[in-house]
């Protein structure tokens, strides 16, 4: 018996350009890590092509190039720490004595120099995270392509990962991220595109896709009771939101809300442009069904 | 440097897993035994006298039993024929369940490397797919050789300086036996590939060893066709043995060149060994194909 074959990706044009850090974001089974994998000559697309560093996927010089961490990755659990780094650094071509300098270097960088000598089979998942990091850095990539690199690792984890990432950023080593955690991707990334079931449904540089709209969040206090009522009826794109006043409409509208405010004895705590976040362009693309 | 790498790595696990330590172990205990156990004393190149733990042995030309007392005599027998008896009696044993165990051991490696989390981040390094496959076989048996020679070359040794007799015979016999390993492996490798477990390679392994044994048996006696009247089914079965027996390492002929050489009889028929080689290399030349195709 054989399963059904699975289109996982369809009809992807995507270009990342060097020295930026991508994200790929898309729900469960969207297709980001088969097009990881083919980028690494992994797995083979039945049809079309792709580039990598110039070069096609699998070509070994290219790879020399490349810094990767998979996701739900395991390491050989014979081996310690700093023997896994040993052997990836070997696989990678690093030569001693760079090697043992990197690694070194490395496994205090992503603070793991104390767990060295344990064998990576006691290590926690952020722990494994952390050693894949430094895995992946060990060959000085130019491109660096991460999939879930904050997975199961905890706040302080993840912001020592964000900054190590944002160090490669600095070092103009190209990033392609593949992540659920949008805020993550949102702090970090210059451009980031969508998949869904295959396809790609959104691609852009962050602040162009997240980039405030003509909605003004207005915290006001002392408000009287019955005031709300009132403005709503004048003001037809007011609301209450969580404690806030939230107007959809230009400039004008706003000042004309803050004097009407101000006449009813309110007084002004903050007045905010609503951003809309990455997760949000998310769900309205993902969520609620922008056809791909 | 990837392939010493990947090579090391290999053994590291395999040694890791603990199962060839026991035949290490096992072998260790029996190069023990005849290092401080047996005592000879061996006067132009016969047995004078000899003993084991104590016991005093009592022999003929031809063989020799323990307990019979020093004033029975070795009755002529030679020190080389002594060493050669002892060293096949050790291969009787030691060999197959080198073997066993060595199967045992070496049965997860391509699983294993086929895990998902580990075979992506081996196949995004620098190294061709037919260089990590082949590295990793060649791992595996190294690792599972070295039991192998450590055995020939402990009993070899110990025996050469008891006796005086360097039977170079044994050590060969060694190394014929980790060429069948070798070749059993490539089928381990190939099984390995295509169903991704430990298990199943391990059953088919057993069933290719057996398999090669039973169908000596009617490759050997030509005459059995003849029992069958219908001229298709005797062209089909005859078909069937003679492609049993070409495709599998020929299990019984190599225990049978182990022990030729052990005793120094007869020639060598290396007919069945290389067509042993041939068909291992076959075999892992398809695995490595299909791993160099295969999506991951």
């Amino acid at each position: 018996m054989r399963r059904p074959p699975v289109q996982a990706l369809r009809g992807l044009d995507l270009e990342v350009p060097r020295g930026q850090v991508f994200g790929l974001l898309g729900p469960n089974g969207a297709g980001k890590t088969t097009l990881v994998k083919i980028l690494l000559a992994i797995a083979w697309p039945t049809r079309g092509g792709a580039q990598v560093l110039g070069r096609r996927p699998g070509d070994v010089r290219a790879k020399e190039r490349i810094g990767y961490l998979p996701e739900n990755h395991r390491y050989p659990p014979h081996l310690t720490g700093e023997q896994v780094l040993h052997y990836f650094g070997m696989l990678s071509g690093v030569r001693q004595p760079e090697r043992s300098r990197r690694v070194e270097a490395l496994l205090r960088r992503v603070r793991m120099a104390e767990w060295r000598a344990t064998r990576v089979h006691k290590y926690s998942k952020g722990m494994l995270q952390r050693l894949g990091m430094a895995q992946a850095l060990l060959n000085e990539p130019e491109l660096l392509i991460l999939d879930e690199p904050t997975d199961g690792v905890d706040p302080i984890g993840r912001r020592e990962i964000r900054d190590v990432l944002l160090e490669q950023r600095g070092r103009g080593v190209t990033i392609f991220l593949n992540s659920h955690l949008l805020s993550e991707v949102e702090r970090i990334c210059d451009r980031v595109a969508i998949l869904k079931e295959g396809r790609l449904v959104r691609q852009g540089g962050v602040e162009d896709l997240t980039r405030p709209s003509s909605v003004y969040q207005v915290e006001a206090r002392g408000l009287p009771a019955d005031a709300l009522a009132r403005l709503a009826a004048a003001f037809p794109g007011l609301r209450a939101a969580g404690g806030r006043l939230e107007l959809a409409g230009d400039l004008s509208s706003l000042n004309r809300l803050i004097d009407a405010l101000r006449r009813d004895g309110a007084e002004i705590a903050a007045i905010l442009p609503r951003k809309e976040s990455l997760e949000d362009v998310f769900v309205q693309v993902v969520g609620e069904g922008e056809t791909p | 440097m990837r392939v010493a790498a990947i090579v090391a790595d290999a053994c590291r696990e395999l040694l890791y897993r603990k199962t060839l330590w026991v035949y290490f172990g096992i072998v260790t205990l029996v190069l023990l035994f005849f290092a401080l156990a047996l005592r000879t004393d061996v006067a132009d190149g016969l047995i004078a006298s000899l003993s084991v733990m104590g016991l005093e042995g009592e022999g003929s030309a031809g063989s020799f039993r323990l307990g019979g007392g020093a004033e029975g005599g070795m009755g002529g027998l030679t020190a080389a024929r002594f060493v050669r008896g002892v060293q096949l009696g050790a291969a009787f044993f030691l060999y197959p369940l080198g073997i066993l165990l060595s199967v045992f051991a070496t049965a997860s490696l391509v699983p294993r490397m086929l895990e998902r989390g580990t075979i992506d981040l081996l196949l995004s390094k620098p190294v061709t797919r037919p260089t990590l496959f082949a590295s990793r076989y060649l791992g595996g048996l190294l690792a599972a050789g070295a039991g192998l020679i450590y055995l020939v070359s402990g009993l070899g040794a110990i025996l050469g300086l008891k006796t005086g007799v360097w039977n170079g015979g044994f050590l060969l016999s060694g190394l014929v036996m980790a060429l069948y390993f070798g070749c059993l492996l490539c089928f381990m490798a190939l099984v390995g590939v295509l169903f991704r477990s430990t298990t199943i390679t391990t059953m088919i392994t057993a069933l290719v060893f057996f398999v090669s044994l039973l169908a000596r048996w009617p490759h050997e006696n030509r005459d059995w066709p003849l029992l069958i009247t219908s001229r298709v089914w005797r062209f089909a079965a005859q078909g069937l043995v003679e492609g049993l027996y070409h495709l599998f390492p020929r299990t019984y002929e190599f225990g049978q060149m182990a022990a030729s050489l052990i005793m120094d009889e007869g020639a060598i028929a290396w007919g069945p060994i290389l067509g042993s080689l041939f068909s291992g290399a076959a075999a892992l030349a398809a695995a490595v194909l299909y791993f160099a195709r295969k999506d991951f």
